[in-house]
């Protein structure tokens, strides 16, 4: 593998160039979010200040409740999805049955239709059950985009996955839950992370779900972000994109170490 | 073990269905029609210890923290009122909640108290049948009012179903660096672009802000804002059609050829910011000393009006047909119409005044005298006598659909 990586100037410059693309965004982020002003034709700001992080971080302005409910709704979507999901994609992996393929498309159609059709006649729907203006509902309804990514990512886990392992366990003793925590779940680990990280990112930068169902009760950081940029308050919106975007660069992170081990 | 589990899996998702489902409980029953038979003390005690949910535009840090904290902090003190802000990217999506609640049934226990709203917003509330109810005449601060602003919307006629807040004037903003004296009617402004080719750009409607500089130019052309304020057809055809002519004839010399407008405030005013352009223009005569305060405008930034006026109007505060707390709701909105507020507000943003002065007490009229206002506002007396009523909002959507062909496609 790694030796294709080796030390080309072209592979120099594309690494280099990569890396500016993803770097480049982040740097003009973080210097807007402390310019205190920044016009044309100013190269950099000629003055900084710390209002929007200040204002972030100040208990009044709810920036703080919000993340906390994004973290909240987000964790708990991934650790839903990853229950419903388990069995559903080891039973795509492992079995034949009959309307397979029926199941697979309406698994699917979620995040086949577009999202705006499935936000809105969602919320019809959770009107009726009163499920609306309610962590539940907005939880719920970040499942339905969630859960067949997780579908999708496990049953490629499993179908990698020899159910025999689970017999020898078994016939050595093991409990069922000790089969499932010492052998299932370290053979299916890394679609088991790439399913979770794709869940909580998926819950995390829901919008228009969130705003019909939360009816604008629950306040995630997306709501807050976009009511910023519409505001045009370049500082403010800046340094909020910067926490919106930590989680992804975290796992990114994460994942890339995770896969240098391997 | 495998039903334990699910057993388990069950009992948590119930848990967090159960504890997460909000109420709004401890507030009173009370209808529009109980309005007339109460009096003022009656509903102020209803709403005591209650919790108001007020859904606001909430893109602009400085409000923000001005109604976070010091607003909420009034009402805990008065009326012991918990308000919580709903912060609105756009007031339309709470429309559009409501429209949702309205066809599926939820006629109570809504989430939403009171609403910040005017113009188009609250002509697709009142056809939605989207209101509690008629109130407005009912608060006891309606009397800081003008009759007038309670009278129309945009247009369409209020009926008590909004009461006045705030007033916005539109005004222009130019760079007194580059010149000092700006063009002040339509005509000077046309030579002005026509002397300064790529210096000028309108925002396209059908955005509110952008319309708005085409209605100024359908008063000048059709001869005065009064000549407006119900629908003709005849008056319509003249005047939009010398207006189109006009907007044609500086097309070539506007920023870009005319080739693309500027879509929305925002992007208008940045333009103007990086010095793209010489003018920009909002509803709020205090909007250029507020983005000089951000650090979005040079210093040197001014506002100015026409000399034939501007186009002022109100902004209403209203309750929804399904509020869970309209007792409450009522206490907050005539608190937010009382001078105490209106000063307090003044002080923090910058807003204009919207009471009438003959209303106030001496020392309220003191305090408003001595409001300071930001360096590029301009004085109460110069905005309120260069004040002119909106368009009936027939106007407004001719112009805006015949805009599109005549200027936008067609034309040259």
């Amino acid at each position: 593998m790694r030796g294709i990586f080796k030390n080309s100037t072209k592979t120099k410059i594309a690494v280099g160039a990569f890396g500016l693309a993803i770097g480049l965004p982040f740097a003009w982020l973080t210097i807007q979010s402390f310019a205190a002003s920044w016009r044309f034709p100013a190269l950099l700001p000629p003055a900084f200040n710390l209002r929007a992080w200040h204002y972030l971080f100040d208990s009044s302005s709810g920036i703080s409740n919000a993340l906390i409910n994004s973290l909240f709704i987000a964790l708990t979507v991934t650790f839903l999805a990853i229950c419903f999901a388990l069995p559903a994609a080891r039973a795509i992996a492992l079995h034949n049955f009959k309307g397979k393929n029926l199941f697979l498309f309406a698994l699917l159609l979620p995040i086949l239709s577009p999202s705006i059709a499935t936000a809105l006649g969602g919320h019809a729907l959770f009107l009726r059950y009163n499920l609306t203006d309610s962590y539940a509902g907005v939880i719920l309804a970040h499942l339905v985009p969630t859960v067949p990514y997780c579908v999708l990512t496990l049953t490629g886990g499993f179908s990698r996955f020899d159910v025999e392992f689970e017999a020898q366990a078994r016939t050595l003793g093991a409990s069922p839950f000790q089969v499932l925590r010492f052998v299932t779940l370290p053979a299916i680990a890394p679609s088991l992370l790439t399913s979770a990280v794709f869940a909580f990112l998926i819950s995390w930068s829901q919008y228009l779900t969130t705003l019909l169902v939360g009816g604008g009760k629950i306040v995630t950081l997306p709501l807050v972000l976009v009511n910023f940029q519409r505001g045009g308050d370049e500082a403010v919106t800046s340094a909020l994109t910067l926490i919106f975007l930590a989680p992804t660069v975290l796992f990114l992170a994460i994942t890339a170490k995770y896969w240098r081990e391997t | 073990m495998k039903s334990k589990l699910i057993l388990t899996c069950a009992v948590f998702l119930g848990s967090i269905f159960s504890a997460c489902q909000n109420s709004n409980t401890n507030a009173p029953k009370f209808a529009p029609e109980d309005l007339a038979k109460t009096d003022w003390q009656t509903i102020e005690n209803k709403a005591r210890g209650t919790n108001v949910a007020f859904a606001m535009w909430a893109g602009d840090e400085a409000r923000n923290r001005f109604f976070q904290t010091e607003v909420a902090g009034k009402l805990k003190q008065i009326y012991n009122i918990n308000l919580q802000i709903v912060p609105l990217g756009d007031t339309a999506e709470v429309i559009s909640k409501l429209l949702n609640e309205k066809s599926a049934g939820r006629t109570g226990g809504g989430s939403i108290d009171m609403i910040w709203v005017n113009g188009e917003n609250f002509r697709a509330a009142k056809q939605g049948n989207l209101l509690w109810g008629k109130f407005a005449e009912n608060l006891p601060n309606n009397r800081y009012y003008d009759a007038e602003a309670g009278r129309r919307d945009f247009g369409t006629t209020i009926e008590n179903l909004e009461a006045p807040w705030q007033r916005a004037q539109f005004v222009l903003a130019y760079d007194a660096a580059r010149f000092s004296e700006p063009p002040k009617n339509i005509a000077a402004l046309g030579e002005w672009i026509k002397a300064h080719p790529g210096r000028f750009a309108y925002i396209a409607p059908p955005d509110f802000t952008g319309s708005a500089f085409l209605r100024h130019a359908l008063f000048h052309f059709g001869g005065g804002a009064e000549k407006f304020q119900t629908f003709d057809n005849e008056l319509y055809k003249n005047a939009s059609e010398k207006t189109f002519a006009f907007l044609n004839e500086i097309k070539p010399f506007l920023w870009r050829k005319g080739e693309t407008y500027p879509s929305s405030p925002k992007e208008l005013d940045r333009l103007f910011a990086n010095g793209e352009v010489d003018f920009a223009y909002a509803y709020g005569a205090n909007f250029a000393s507020e983005r000089i305060k951000r650090g979005e405008y040079s210093p040197t930034a001014r506002t100015f009006v026409f000399d034939s006026g501007t186009i002022g109007n109100y902004n209403f505060l209203t309750v929804p047909f399904n509020a869970s707390n309209p007792a409450g709701a009522l206490v907050v909105i005539n608190y937010l119409m009382s001078p105490e507020f209106q000063i307090a507000q003044s002080n923090a943003l910058g807003s204009i005044y919207p009471h009438r002065l003959d209303a106030l007490s001496e020392t309220e009229r003191k305090a408003v005298a001595e409001l300071q206002r930001g360096a590029a506002t301009l004085s109460a007396e110069e905005l309120d006598s260069h004040s002119i009523p909106e368009a009936d909002s027939e106007y407004l959507e001719r112009l805006e659909k015949d805009w599109r062909e005549k200027v936008l496609l067609g034309g040259q």
